[in-house]
């Protein structure tokens, strides 16, 4: 019962744009996993990025630093 | 996956509207074929003479392993019709539903797009080019062109699996050399004797899926014969390096000893109690041995080449 009542929580405290994403026909319980994986692509998404970003700093740095340029 | 997200799976809700998890996207990479190509790739950095920044050195082996795992995901694109024939690979991200055919197209091209371009930045434009030609040789040449076509479709596609020593020399060094050159050869004249010594008892999957494997095509008693027949032609390739003096004595009897074994593993697999078709009376057990100690002599030769480097 507590499960259930944190999972409601959990979907009802998404801060994702609510627009119609889910089934209508979906138990609560597929809605809460959509969601879970939604969440987990998008941290998946912001941590390529951002390592990205930090290996195109680190090419930089260290290519600056030991050559003076970066081609 | 979770108990409880396989039973919301099968509650009458298929798996692409739940959306796929993050180690779908990473299985798209084939991790386990990675992890050969970041080896391969670091000992062709280890070795080539001259210096590079450590940083810039991981960025490179995390490009090969990026562009690599970008070739795996085009690979599985291309072959997911035969992927869903196949127990083997039912289970991946296409065929299983997990993931759009077109989304693991798109997703290949832009990791490969970035390989490339962070190796060209972090290195130099020699190795990226190198780079981006085994993804392409490996998505195109082999998966796309090749592997339906010809039972010396392993023979082939084994050019990809030995460019990351390449890579990393040229990475290093700005240009390619004899020695990467040798092991490029020796890793391609390896990959037929371990991957038809697997196929020897795994070929029943690719025979429902109608791939041309050399034991579909040929029988197994041919491809017993390729076994021992490339293994023979390794055994002075790997030697090459030692005597033309491009690898030291540690090196030169690692690849002696190695060879040797290797050789005897692929005579037992050729002399396989078989029955008048070819087929295995021990349940291939020379085959499966001789794939397993395949594995292990790649390591220890490159091992082997990268210690007598460092010493």
């Amino acid at each position: 019962m507590m499960a259930a009542v944190q999972k409601d929580e959990d979907y009802a405290n998404d801060r994702m744009p609510r627009v119609e994403i889910v089934e209508s026909h979906w138990s609560d319980e597929q809605k809460v996993e959509f969601l879970r994986r939604r969440r987990a692509r998008n941290f998946l998404l912001l941590a390529a990025l951002g390592g990205f970003c930090l290996i195109i700093y680190v090419i930089a740095m260290v290519k600056l630093h030991e050559y003076g340029q970066m081609w | 996956m979770s108990n409880q997200a396989a039973d919301l799976l099968h509650d009458g809700v298929s798996a692409p509207h739940l959306g796929a998890e993050p180690k779908d996207w990473l299985a798209l990479l084939k991790p386990r074929v990675v992890s050969l190509v970041v080896f391969t790739g670091a000992i062709g950095l280890v070795i080539a003479p001259g210096h590079i920044n450590p940083l810039l050195a991981a960025i490179a082996i995390f490009c090969i392993a990026l562009g690599a795992g970008a070739a795996g995901a085009i690979n599985m694109w291309y072959d997911r019709d035969i992927d869903a024939i196949m127990r083997r690979t039912t289970t991946r991200p296409i065929p299983a539903g997990k993931i759009e055919a077109s989304a693991a197209l798109g997703y290949g091209i832009v990791l490969s797009v970035i390989s490339v371009v962070l190796l060209a930045m972090a290195t130099n434009l020699c190795a990226a080019a190198v780079l981006a030609f085994s993804i392409f040789y490996y998505a195109v040449i082999y998966t796309i062109w090749l592997k339906r076509r010809t039972p010396q479709n392993i023979v082939i596609g084994g050019g990809a699996g030995a460019f990351p020593a390449v890579i990393g020399w040229a990475a290093v060094t700005g240009h390619v050399a004899l020695l990467p050159m040798l092991l490029f050869l020796i890793v391609f004249f390896w990959t037929p004797p371990h991957f038809w010594s697997l196929s020897l008892y795994a070929s029943t999957d690719y025979e429902k899926a109608g791939v041309p494997m050399l034991p579909v095509v040929k029988g197994a008693r041919h491809t017993r014969w390729n076994v021992f027949i490339y293994t023979l032609l390794l055994f002075p390739l790997a030697l090459s390096p030692w005597f033309l003096g491009l690898a030291g004595r540690i090196y030169g009897a690692t690849a002696f000893v190695l060879g040797a074994a290797f050789l005897y593993f692929a005579w037992a697999v050729l002399r396989d109690k078989q029955d008048a078709k070819g087929v295995s009376l021990s349940k291939d057990a020379p085959a499966r041995a001789a794939f397993k100690f395949s594995i292990l002599y790649l390591f220890l030769l490159f091992a082997a080449i990268a210690v007598d480097r460092l010493v």
